[in-house]
C-alpha cells in the first residue's frame, strides 16, 4: 500500500471540537424532554437497606420520583454478559455489597433539584462487619482464570526447576512489593441518557464499548438487542473504566422507564471512588536469580489481589514474566481474594504497570547485587523466543530499543553508587526498565462507501477515547483509496456501525484498523471492477492488476485514468460501498506477538525532604507500524506521564474501619499535573510485522506505562540507595 | 455539588458594601476571587444568605510604595502580586509565596485579602506576612483601622475581622539596608496545600548582626504560626550556620501540626525544622550576608 498518509503527523481531527466545547460528550447530547437523574450511594460498605425514607425529596418543587430498591422495576433479565462485563447493582434488592454503591436515583426536572432531592433522602442500615484489608482475607486467597488479551489465561504456568535454579544463581533476589488500589479518574465522568420509545431504547453513553452497552440493557430488559441502540461520539478519557456498563447505565435506563422520560445520569466525581472499578492493589513477590554474566537462572513471580465478594477481576500482574526474559526455569502465580469492595476492573496496563513494577524492580536489584548494569543484565537474558512456549515473535527491536534510548538519555553518564551525584542540593539518580504489552487484536468490522462527489466515508462502530481513532483510520482509508486525507471522513462510536470491539488492551488500532483496511481495499476493488466492465470508461477492458488508485482517480499503467466522480456518475449516481471484516488467524497460534521499549528516567531527590523530581525521561518504543506519529506520540507521552503519577501520587487510600476511599476527589487523589513533569522523551522505532494483523499494528496506548513506575523507581534507588518496594514514592519513604 | 441558595449582592462601593454586610448580620459573606469561598459553599462545609462580592468596587487592586510601605490593595489577585515589578525587584519573599499557590489559574483569580481574611492555617501568605511584621487595613461602619498581622489570625478560619469589615489593603514595610527574606515550601505535589511551609525574614546589621528576625509556619497548627522563640533566639547572633540550625529548631518546637493524609506530628514537626533551616539560609544570603 502507498503510505501517503498513514504516518503522517495529521492533528488530531476531533481537536478542535474538543476545545471549543462543540463537542458534545455523551451526558451533553440535547435530548428533548429529559431530567435529570443523581445517585444516592451508600455510606457504608455492608448491609442491608432496613428502610429509605424518600418522602422529603419526592415533596420537593419537579422531583419526578425517587428510586430504589422498594419501587424500582424488576428487570426481566440479568444485565450481565459473558467475558468482560462486570455485574451490576441495579436497585434490584435491598443488600449494600460496597461503600459508594448505588441504592437509588432521585429524579428531577432540573439537575439542581435532582441533586437537592438525592441529598434528602435518609436511610437506615443494618450494619454488618466488612473486610477492605487483602491481609485479611489472605488465608482465603484462590486462583482463577485470567481474562487477559481476549482470552482466558491459566493463573499459574510453570516450567523448569524454579527452585534449584534460584539456588544456581550465584545472585539471587527474593523479595515482596506493592502497588496500592488507583483509580481511573479520566477528566470525563460516567454519563449516560437514556430515552425509550416504546420498547426501543436509545442510549447516549460515556463508553468503551457500544456493542456490550446495547446486548447487556437488551438483555436486562428482555428486549431484543436491535431494539437498542448506543451512541458515543466523544469520550474524555476512560482508560478501562468505561469498557464495561456499570450500575449506573442499567439505572439510567430503568429510570428513563419508570418515569417515561429520558434520563440524564452522570457520577460525581466522589462516586467514581468505588462503584466505576479502579485498579486493584497488588502484593507481589518476585524471586529472580542469575549468574555471573547475567544469565537469569529462575524467575518466580506471584500475586495476590482483590476482588469484590461478587465480580471476579485478576490484576494480571504476573503474566508478562512468562514471556519477558530468558530463563531455564520460570514461574508464575495470581490469586486474589475477595473483599467488600466495588469490583476492580482493566485499568491502563492492567497487570503490565503493576507487574512490572515488581518484576523491574527486582531486576534492578539483582544488576546491583551482581555489581552489574542493569542494561547488561537485560541483554544478558535476552529472549530470542518466547520462553513461554518457544514461539518466535512476530517481530522484537527490544534491543535497538536499549540502545537507541541508551544513547538518547545519556545512561554512561549514570551515577555508579548511590548519593554520588548531586544538582543543586538534589541527588540524581538514574534508572531504566523494560516495557512489553502483547499486540493484540480481535475481530473487527467497517464499512467503506465512496459518495458521488468523490469523497469517502468510512464507519466503524468504534470509539476514539481520545487517542485518535477519527484520525488514523481515515488515514488507512485515504491510502487504501488514493484519496487525499481531507476527502475521507471517519465515524464512529454507533452501535448501528459495523461492529467494532472494546476499544481497549490497545488493540482499536489493530483491529479496526485491519478492517477499514480490508474495507477500503474491498471498496477500491469493487470499484476498478465497475470500471472495466463499463465500456465508456476509458480503464474498459483493463485486467484489474494493472490499476491503481491515486488522487481520487483510478489509474492504469498506460496512463489512462478514470476519476471516482464520473465512475459513480456513469454506475447511476448512488454511493458505492463495501463491508470489510477481519478476525485474528492461525498466526497467533505461529507467533508470539508483544510490543517492546525501554524507559530511562533520571530523578531528582531531595535528601533531607525526600522529594522526588523526575527530571528526564526518554522511552524508546518499538509497536508495529506508526499510524500518525504525532497520535502515537501523545499516547507514548500519556502513558509515561501515568507513570509518574503511579510511581509518585496515586494511591485510593482506605479507611479501613468505614471500608471506603478516603481520597475521593483530585485534590487528595492526585495525578501528575504539567508542572510535575520535567522534560519526556517518547520515541519510537518502526516495525515491519507481516503476521501480527493486516494493519501491522501492535498499539500504543499502554506499553508507554509499562514499566514507568519501575525505571522511576530504579532511578530513586540510583539517587539514594533506598529500595522502595510500595508505591506510590511519597517523601515520607524517603526520609 | 451545588451550593445552597443565597443572594448576589454586587455593590459599587466601600461603603455600600459594608452597610450590606451590616444590614445581613451573621449571614452575609465577602466574596473576593471566591477560591475558598465557593468550594467551601459548593461542598456545604459552609453557608452563606447572602454574598457581598467587592470586585466591582474600583480602587482595590494595586501594588505601590508609598510611605515607606508597600501597599497592596485587598483585592489584589495572586498574579498580579507574581508579576508585579516592585515585587520581583525588592519583596522577592512575596513572588516565592505566590508562585506556590495552587496553580495558574486559581492565581488568576484569588486574592491576597481573600487568602488573608480566609484565616486558614493552610494558606501560604499568613506565614510571610507574619514574618515581614505586615498590617492589615480593616474597613467597617466605624472607619478604617488599622490592625497588625499578628494580632490578626485568632483561631481556626477565625480572624480579627468584625462581620461588617472589609479588608481593604495589607501594608508591608520596605525592605531596609541588609534585609531579606524568603519563603520555602513542601507540598505532596505541585499545586497542593503545604505540608509544611515556613517563611522567614532577617535585618543584618553593618557589624552582621541579626537585628530584626521574622519566623512565619505554614499549616503547623490550626492557626498560622509566628515563631516568635525562634526570632528571639537570633537577635544579635550572627547569622551562621549553627544559629541558624538552632533558631529552625527552636522554631519546630512552635509547631502544633495534627496527623493527617500530609503526614504524622513527628514528621511535619522535622519538616519545619528543615524547612525554616532553608527559608533562613535564603533569606540571609539575599540579605547579602553570604
Ligand atoms: C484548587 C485550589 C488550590 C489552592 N491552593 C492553595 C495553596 O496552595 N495555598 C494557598 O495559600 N491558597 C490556596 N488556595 C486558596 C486560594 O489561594 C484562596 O482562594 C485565596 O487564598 C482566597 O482568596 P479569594 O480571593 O479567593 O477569597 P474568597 O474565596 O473570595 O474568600 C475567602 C474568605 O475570605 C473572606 N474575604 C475575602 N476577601 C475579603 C476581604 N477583602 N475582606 C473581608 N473578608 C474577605 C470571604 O468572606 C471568605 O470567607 C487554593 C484554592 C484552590 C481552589
Amino acid at each position: 500500500m502507498t503510505t501517503r498518509n498513514v504516518g503522517q503527523p495529521f492533528v488530531r481531527r476531533d481537536g478542535r471540537a474538543k476545545v471549543t466545547g462543540e463537542a458534545r460528550y455523551s451526558y451533553e447530547v440535547a435530548v428533548p424532554d429529559a431530567v435529570y437523574g443523581v445517585l444516592v450511594t451508600s455510606g457504608i460498605a455492608k448491609g442491608r437497606i432496613v428502610e429509605i425514607d424518600t418522602s422529603a425529596a419526592e415533596r420537593e418543587a419537579g422531583v419526578l420520583a425517587v428510586i430504589s430498591h422498594k419501587n424500582a422495576l424488576r428487570l426481566p433479565g440479568e444485565p450481565h454478559l459473558e467475558g468482560p462485563d462486570r455485574v451490576v447493582q441495579a436497585l434490584q434488592d435491598d443488600r449494600i455489597r460496597y461503600s459508594n454503591q448505588p441504592i437509588a436515583v432521585a429524579v428531577a426536572d432540573t439537575f439542581e433539584r435532582a441533586v437537592h432531592a438525592a441529598m434528602l433522602v435518609r436511610v437506615n442500615a443494618e450494619v454488618a462487619a466488612h473486610t477492605v484489608r487483602v491481609e485479611d482475607e489472605l488465608h482465603n486467597a484462590f486462583p482463577h482464570k485470567i481474562m487477559a488479551g481476549g482470552k482466558l489465561q491459566e493463573p499459574d504456568e510453570s516450567h523448569g526447576d524454579v527452585a534449584a535454579g534460584l539456588v544456581a544463581g550465584a545472585a539471587r533476589v527474593e523479595e515482596a512489593y506493592e502497588t496500592p488500589f488507583e483509580t481511573h479518574n479520566p477528566l470525563e465522568p460516567h454519563a449516560t441518557v437514556a430515552s425509550w420509545s416504546g420498547d426501543r431504547l436509545t442510549v447516549y453513553d460515556a463508553s468503551q464499548w457500544v456493542f456490550a452497552v446495547k446486548k447487556k440493557l437488551a438483555k436486562g430488559f428482555g428486549i431484543p438487542p436491535e431494539n437498542v441502540r448506543v451512541v458515543t461520539k466523544f469520550v474524555g478519557g476512560a482508560f478501562g473504566c468505561k469498557g464495561s456498563a456499570w450500575s449506573h447505565v442499567v439505572i439510567a435506563a430503568l429510570a428513563a422507564k419508570q418515569v417515561a422520560r429520558p434520563v440524564k445520569l452522570a457520577l460525581s466525581r466522589h462516586q467514581m471512588f468505588g462503584p466505576v472499578g479502579g485498579r486493584p492493589r497488588t502484593r507481589q513477590k518476585v524471586a529472580v536469580a542469575a549468574q555471573r554474566d547475567g544469565k537469569l537462572t529462575a524467575i518466580r513471580h506471584e500475586t495476590v489481589s482483590p476482588t469484590s465478594r461478587f465480580d471476579v477481576f485478576v490484576e494480571a500482574s504476573a503474566l508478562q514474566a512468562r514471556h519477558l526474559y530468558a530463563s531455564p526455569n520460570i514461574e508464575s502465580r495470581h490469586r486474589i481474594v475477595r473483599l467488600d469492595i466495588g469490583t476492580p476492573t482493566f485499568m491502563r496496563a492492567p497487570g503490565e504497570s503493576s507487574g512490572s513494577f515488581a518484576l523491574e524492580s527486582a531486576m534492578d536489584e539483582l544488576a546491583h547485587r551482581l555489581e552489574m548494569d542493569p542494561l547488561a543484565l537485560r541483554l544478558a537474558s535476552y529472549a530470542e523466543k518466547d520462553p513461554a512456549d518457544g514461539k518466535p515473535f512476530s517481530s522484537k527491536s527490544l534491543r535497538a530499543c536499549y540502545q537507541e534510548g541508551a544513547r538518547r538519555f545519556g545512561w554512561e553518564k549514570r551515577p555508579r553508587t548511590p548519593r554520588s551525584q548531586t544538582r543543586s542540593g538534589q541527588f540524581v539518580g538514574m534508572g531504566m526498565a523494560t516495557a512489553m504489552y502483547p499486540a493484540n487484536f480481535a475481530p473487527a468490522q467497517a464499512l467503506a462507501r465512496m459518495l458521488p462527489d468523490g469523497s469517502a466515508q468510512v464507519e466503524s462502530g468504534t470509539i476514539d477515547l481520545g487517542t485518535g481513532a477519527y484520525t488514523v483510520f481515515a488515514q488507512i482509508a485515504a491510502d487504501e483509496l488514493g484519496l487525499p486525507f481531507e476527502k475521507v471522513r471517519f465515524d464512529l462510536g454507533d452501535s448501528d456501525m459495523p461492529e467494532a470491539p472494546i476499544a481497549a488492551g490497545s488493540m482499536t488500532a489493530a483491529s479496526v484498523g485491519s478492517a477499514v483496511l480490508v474495507a477500503s481495499r474491498a471498496l477500491r476493488d469493487r470499484l476498478i471492477r465497475t470500471a472495466i466492465v463499463d465500456s465508456a470508461s476509458p480503464l474498459h477492458g483493463l485486467a484489474p492488476i494493472e490499476i491503481r488508485a491515486e488522487d481520487g482517480r483510478l489509474v492504469a499503467t498506460s496512463g489512462k485514468s478514470d476519476s471516482y466522480v464520473e465512475l459513480i456518475r456513469r454506475a447511476g449516481g448512488k454511493p458505492i460501498e463495501e463491508r470489510g471484516k477481519t478476525a485474528p488467524g492461525d498466526e497467533r497460534e505461529k507467533f508470539s506477538m508483544h510490543g517492546f521499549g525501554a524507559h530511562f528516567a533520571e530523578v531528582l531527590v531531595d535528601p533531607d525532604l525526600g522529594t522526588v523530581h523526575v527530571s528526564r525521561m526518554v522511552g524508546v518504543f518499538a509497536t508495529g507500524r506508526i499510524l500518525n506519529a504525532r497520535t502515537a506520540r501523545s499516547q507514548f507521552l500519556g502513558g509515561m506521564v501515568w507513570g509518574i503519577g503511579m510511581a509518585l501520587h496515586e494511591h485510593s487510600v482506605f479507611d479501613e474501619k468505614l471500608g471506603r476511599i478516603m481520597t475521593r476527589d483530585l485534590s487528595d487523589y492526585h495525578v501528575a499535573v504539567n508542572a510535575d513533569v520535567g522534560s519526556i522523551e517518547p520515541l519510537f522505532l518502526e516495525e515491519e510485522d507481516a503476521h501480527v494483523d493486516p494493519a501491522g499494528v501492535k498499539g500504543a496506548g499502554e506499553l508507554g506505562l509499562c514499566g514507568a513506575a519501575a525505571a522511576i523507581a530504579n532511578a530513586v534507588f540510583n539517587a539514594t540507595g533506598k529500595r522502595i518496594r510500595e508505591l506510590p514514592i511519597t517523601p515520607d519513604k524517603l526520609l | 455539588m451545588i451550593p445552597s441558595s443565597f443572594d448576589y449582592h454586587a455593590p459599587a462601593t466601600l461603603a455600600e458594601a459594608v452597610a450590606l454586610l451590616g444590614k445581613y448580620p451573621e449571614d452575609a459573606k465577602v466574596l473576593s476571587g471566591g477560591q475558598s469561598l465557593l468550594p467551601l459553599l459548593k461542598l456545604r462545609l459552609g453557608q452563606a444568605g447572602h454574598l457581598i462580592d467587592i470586585g466591582k468596587i474600583p480602587g482595590l487592586e494595586y501594588i505601590k510604595e508609598e510611605g515607606g510601605m508597600l501597599r497592596i490593595g485587598g483585592r489584589t489577585r495572586e498574579s498580579a502580586l507574581e508579576r508585579s515589578e516592585i515585587v520581583q525587584k525588592r519583596y522577592p519573599i512575596l513572588v516565592d509565596t505566590a508562585k506556590v499557590i495552587a496553580d495558574p489559574i486559581v492565581r488568576n483569580l484569588a486574592t491576597v485579602g481573600g487568602n488573608l481574611a480566609h484565616g486558614d492555617p493552610g494558606n501560604d501568605h499568613p506565614a510571610t506576612m507574619l514574618a515581614l511584621g505586615a498590617q492589615v487595613v480593616a474597613m467597617g461602619k466605624s472607619g478604617e483601622r488599622v490592625i497588625p498581622i499578628d494580632k490578626f489570625f485568632l483561631g481556626l478560619f477565625r480572624t480579627a475581622l468584625q462581620p461588617d469589615e472589609i479588608l481593604t489593603e495589607i501594608r508591608i514595610p520596605a525592605p531596609v539596608e541588609g534585609s531579606g527574606g524568603a519563603y520555602v515550601k513542601l507540598e505532596r505535589k505541585v499545586g497542593d496545600y503545604a505540608t509544611a511551609a515556613s517563611a522567614a525574614y532577617v535585618v543584618i546589621g553593618t557589624q552582621g548582626f541579626v537585628e530584626r528576625a521574622g519566623i512565619g509556619l505554614t499549616n503547623l497548627g490550626p492557626t498560622p504560626i509566628k515563631a516568635t522563640a525562634a526570632e528571639k533566639y537570633l537577635i544579635g547572633k550572627k547569622p551562621e550556620t549553627a544559629a541558624l540550625a538552632e533558631a529552625a529548631r527552636i522554631a519546630a518546637q512552635a509547631t502544633e501540626p495534627s496527623a493527617d493524609r500530609r503526614g504524622a506530628v513527628e514528621y511535619k514537626r522535622e519538616m519545619a525544622r528543615v524547612l525554616t533551616g532553608r527559608a533562613l539560609k535564603k533569606a540571609v544570603e539575599r540579605a547579602g550576608g553570604k
